[in-house]
């Protein structure tokens, strides 16, 4: 680290390692397996070691691996190139499963192709920020108020396509993703204390086009003792798990919270609360601190990044990673509604994983192409 | 790897990548400081509220299914079983989240078409009531045909399982049913009262009888059994127990042979009789019919059976050996003679003239022998029951007298028997008539009074506990049924001994009681014939209607408007075993027969010492 980069660069390295050569980044990939580790180890847990279900997890998590070296191998300069053609496809599709959606648990959110189901949303979390870098990969930053603007406008159509399924969970987590570009790309702060001030204000007329289930998710949040055997569960049972954890936690395979089946949802949405009581205070700080780690590499990369586009993406994509852990654990510990998210990288789970997977294989493109560009 | 050095380091001149770089900071700070939060947040939960968490997961984890205790058993003198449980089956439900509680229903229904569709709904209703992880039991017992098809079918009933529980059983049925009484179904009253510690997993309680009474020492104490359950309820493992405190068993007075003797006397009939040792108050047949049988009531009875009881014109639910007020009639007469003598209002050897009637301020009261007893003294006017004598003596004694003499021996107030629900009869005074009635008392009333009539009440048992403090010279007993009765509460002060003036006043009187079965001119002396021992009594006529002047004609009124028929007595004279009283209502059946009889089958078939030879008839002159 101590030759300054454009040095590097100009070397010519024909002994490059295996990782070097598959455009992989050493400490995010070092992360990232040490976090699905630890998965394998709580799902098998929270499964009670159901045989079936490690089995698909480790499926899972090869053929997420796979994407995610695949994704690394695709330049910026094409994903670029492709960006607005995905969004157009992406936004096609929200207006196709608005239409023809299969319904599910109430939402219409999947598109049923006959062989696999997809879930349109599931791609907008990657391609909104990419499109709004996009936008702004030529602006200098600050971008200008028209521009901003259209990335506004952008990421109200999505956000609104998603809400009317309705998903307003996945809604307000795309929008982010697509909000964090804006904010990178300098949005004045005047603005931002504005919006948030706005948004705070305008939350009881929020409250009045709400569905009934949003709103006693809001309501349940606010006091889950209040229902205990019938709203409020879930959260008293994700309390008592974590909190009876303790200091050093009940074990590996310890959790009676999750074995006696008091916990829902126990190998994904849930599974943080496994985790916590088994593995305790000290578990929950290292896991924490692996999150941290995996969250400043990306930003890192984002740092290091040589064009508008690449450092939009990567601090978007690093920042929704980041989002996604803080609203699944706010939400189990009880400092957040309940938003049916799972927890990245660490539950049982399909499409969120591979969509996560795919991210770290576009950082990890942005952080090993530069190379090439700068030739 | 994020030092701010480094971004310095790296930092171009181009306020472009400054300003990015200056969000970056920002945005992991940011980051920080949300972890910072959820880390706050953990060590809240775990650290600072890990003690209630914790129990809160193992109350979760472990949960307990309440062992009830078995009930006391209920043992006649002898040991014969008069109250049994029996093993049976019933079925539980434990409500799981998400459950179809009409199709369960239908399935039951299907496998057991001989629970009535009532029962049915009522546990149909009862499910859907129950909380989830909260269990409910069905409202009627399985055989154990019934209980077999349901555990080939559990597979078909979620939520369901069988549990073995035990049933009261009176294998004697309705004998004695009055005074063991019988376990119910307990209801929504006795819900809110009872302990629910103790009677958590307990579906019957004690309703009357002995069963009522005893309540807390036959039922006992439950126990629980800790078990580790799942969310739905199921049991994984069991982790300890407490086990059960079992109710206490219960042996009564009664000798069942007697009870079964008595009752077939009065078989029919409305009335009651009780015997008692007199010399310590045991109970040893408690007889009031008609009766029912407990049976019907333990598995919660249906409303037709109840109501056919209930509306019975015959009044079987009517304990009437404590609860049937009755006018005593002649068989107060020696306690009124004895409490003259003893005061010296009068003499055995005093005679006074009957001629069938006394007339008293322009009223005439008959003598029930209506050319009247003639010259009458203490011993003729017991033995032959004359009214006109008694008459005389009440006009010399007055009413508080009367009332001062009678209290003693029981009358007008509880015998403290261990039977709820108690009557406690009526005995007139002048205080007691401005009281209840406000009005004064007239002397007209006091002649009646002095032969058990007007407002005087008493209960069968008053009756029986006065004969046998009479058969002890004065000793006070407590009637009880329970072997061990509990100890005195408060009426451990009152004296447990009438004072005594002349023992000869008593002997006179008891000779006198021994004329009535014994002497040819006795009104019980046609019932004694050839009996093997000596036997002092006293019958009695109580009029339930007043027919004035005319003629009495037994054959000629309605039925229910007969007069009831007393009878008391002890036996034997000189070492009395057995009191008994007797009494039958609005029927041609005389009591005096019955008393006899229940006397001599006792003292021939259930003491120690059978009594087969006439020992102390060489007392009578």
């Amino acid at each position: 680290m101590k030759i300054p980069l454009h040095q590097k660069q100009h070397v010519y390295r024909p002994n490059k390692s295996w990782i070097a050569r598959l455009h992989l980044d050493p400490w995010l990939l070092l992360g990232v397996i040490a976090l699905l580790a630890v998965s394998t180890i709580v799902v098998y847990s929270a499964s009670d070691g159901n045989p079936h279900i490690i089995q698909n997890h480790l499926i899972r998590i090869t053929l997420a691996l796979i994407l995610m070296i695949i994704f690394a191998q695709i330049p910026p300069h094409f994903m670029s190139m492709v960006t607005p053609w995905l969004f157009f496809i992406g936004i096609l599709m929200l207006v196709t499963v608005l239409l023809f959606g299969h319904i599910g648990k109430g939402a219409q959110r999947w598109l049923d192709f006959g062989v696999i189901k997809f879930q349109p949303s599931e791609l907008m979390k990657l391609v909104l920020p990419m499109m709004v870098a996009w936008l702004y990969a030529y602006e200098t930053f600050p971008p200008s108020t028209k521009k901003l603007l259209q990335g506004g406008g952008m990421i109200a159509l999505t956000a609104g396509l998603i809400v009317v399924e309705p998903d307003l969970g996945t809604s307000l987590l795309i929008a982010m993703s697509g909000l964090f570009v804006i904010y990178f790309a300098g949005l004045p702060w005047k603005i931002i204390l504005g919006t948030i001030a706005t948004t705070i204000l305008s939350a009881p007329i929020a409250w009045h086009f709400m569905y009934d289930y949003q709103k006693q998710r809001v309501l349940t949040f606010l006091n889950p003792e209040s229902d205990p055997l019938g709203k409020g569960y879930h959260i008293i049972q994700s309390k008592i798990a974590i909190g009876s954890g303790g200091l050093e936690g009940k074990g590996f395979m310890g959790s009676t919270q999750a074995h006696l089946d008091f916990l829902p949802e126990s190998t994904t949405d849930f599974i943080f609360s496994v985790y916590a009581e088994e593995f305790g205070l000290i578990g929950v700080g290292l896991l924490l601190l692996l999150y941290t780690f995996v969250i400043g590499r990306g930003l890192y990369i984002a740092s290091r990044a040589q064009d508008n586009f690449t450092r939009l993406v990567a601090a978007s994509l690093t920042m929704t990673l980041f989002v996604y852990i803080f609203v699944n654990i706010g939400m189990v510990s009880g400092l957040l509604p309940v938003v049916g998210l799972p927890l990245p990288l660490i539950s049982y789970g399909g499409s969120a994983m591979v969509t996560l997977m795919i991210s770290f294989g576009i950082l990890m493109s942005i952080h090993t192409h530069k190379k090439m560009l700068a030739k | 790897m994020l030092s701010p050095q480094h971004f310095l380091d790296e930092q171009e001149n181009s306020k472009q990548k400054y300003l990015f770089k200056q969000r970056l900071w920002i945005a992991f700070i940011f980051v920080l400081l949300c972890f910072a939060i959820i880390l706050g947040r953990m060590i809240y939960l775990q650290i600072l509220s890990f003690n209630h968490y914790h129990s809160m997961a193992e109350g979760n984890r472990i949960s307990f299914t309440v062992i009830p205790p078995t009930r006391g058993k209920i043992y006649d003198r002898n040991h014969t079983l008069l109250a049994d449980n029996q093993p049976t089956y019933i079925l539980k439900f434990t409500r799981e989240r998400h459950m179809d509680i009409d199709a369960l229903v239908k399935q039951l229904q299907t496998l057991l078409p001989s629970i009535s569709e009532k029962k049915m709904a009522k546990f149909a209703q009862n499910m859907r009531h129950t909380n989830t992880f909260n269990q409910t039991l069905s409202p009627f017992y399985l055989t154990e045909k019934q209980a077999a098809v349901i555990a080939v079918n559990t597979h078909k009933l979620p939520g369901i399982t069988l549990a073995a529980r035990l049933k009261r059983y009176y294998p004697f049925g309705s004998t004695a049913v009055h005074a063991i009484g019988y376990v119910s179904r307990i209801n929504m009253d006795e819900l809110k009262t009872l302990d629910p510690e103790i009677y958590r997993g307990t579906d019957s309680i004690g309703k009357s009888g002995i069963e009522k009474f005893y309540e807390t020492q036959l039922h006992g104490k439950p126990g629980l059994q800790y078990i580790e359950t799942n969310a739905k309820g199921r049991v994984l493992r069991k982790l300890s127990a407490v086990p059960p405190v079992p109710g206490q068993d219960i042996q009564l007075t009664i000798d069942i042979r007697l009870q079964k003797y008595a009752e077939s006397l009065l078989a029919g009939k409305k009335g009651a009789i009780v015997a008692m040792n007199p010399t310590n108050g045991e109970i040893l047949a408690y007889v009031s019919q008609p009766t029912y049988d407990p049976n019907l009531f333990v598995d919660g009875i249906s409303q037709i059976n109840y109501n056919r009881l209930l509306h019975n014109k015959q009044k079987p639910f009517i304990n009437r050996a404590i609860n049937g007020q009755y006018p005593p009639g002649s068989t107060v007469k020696p306690f009124v003679a004895l409490g003259a003598l003893e005061r010296g209002l009068t003499t055995a050897q005093k005679k006074i003239y009957d001629p069938g009637y006394l007339e008293f301020a322009g009223h005439r009261y008959r003598d029930w022998k209506r050319r009247g007893h003639g010259l009458v003294d203490l011993d003729t006017a017991i033995t032959q029951s004359c009214d006109t004598y008694f008459y005389d003596l009440a006009l010399k004694m007055g009413i508080d007298t009367l009332h001062d003499i009678l209290y003693p021996f029981g009358f007008g107030h509880k015998t403290g028997i261990d039977l709820p629900k108690e009557a406690s009869g009526i005995l007139p005074s002048q205080a007691w008539k401005k009281a209840t009635k406000g009005k004064p008392w007239y002397r007209g009333e006091t002649v009646i009074a002095a032969i058990g009539q007007g407002y005087m009440l008493a209960t069968p048992l008053q009756l029986a506990k006065a004969t046998s403090i009479l058969a002890n010279h004065g000793q006070i007993v407590r009637p009880h049924l329970n072997i061990q009765p509990p100890p005195l509460t408060e009426e451990s002060d009152t004296p447990q001994q009438i004072p005594i003036k002349d023992i000869h006043n008593w002997n006179t009187v008891i000779k006198a009681m021994t004329h009535v079965l014994h002497s040819v001119h006795g009104t019980a002396h046609k019932y004694a014939h050839h009996l093997p021992f000596t036997m002092a009594g006293k019958t009695g006529t109580a009029q339930v209607f007043s027919l004035k002047d005319a003629e009495y004609d037994a054959n000629n009124i309605k039925k229910s408007l007969r007069d009831h028929s007393l009878f008391i007595g002890f036996a034997p004279v000189k070492k009395p075993q057995i009191a008994v009283s007797v009494i039958v209502e609005n029927s041609s059946l005389k009591a005096a027969p019955l008393g006899i009889k229940v006397a001599k089958y006792y003292l021939q078939h259930c003491t120690d010492t059978p009594f087969l030879h006439k020992t102390t008839l060489n007392s009578i002159p």
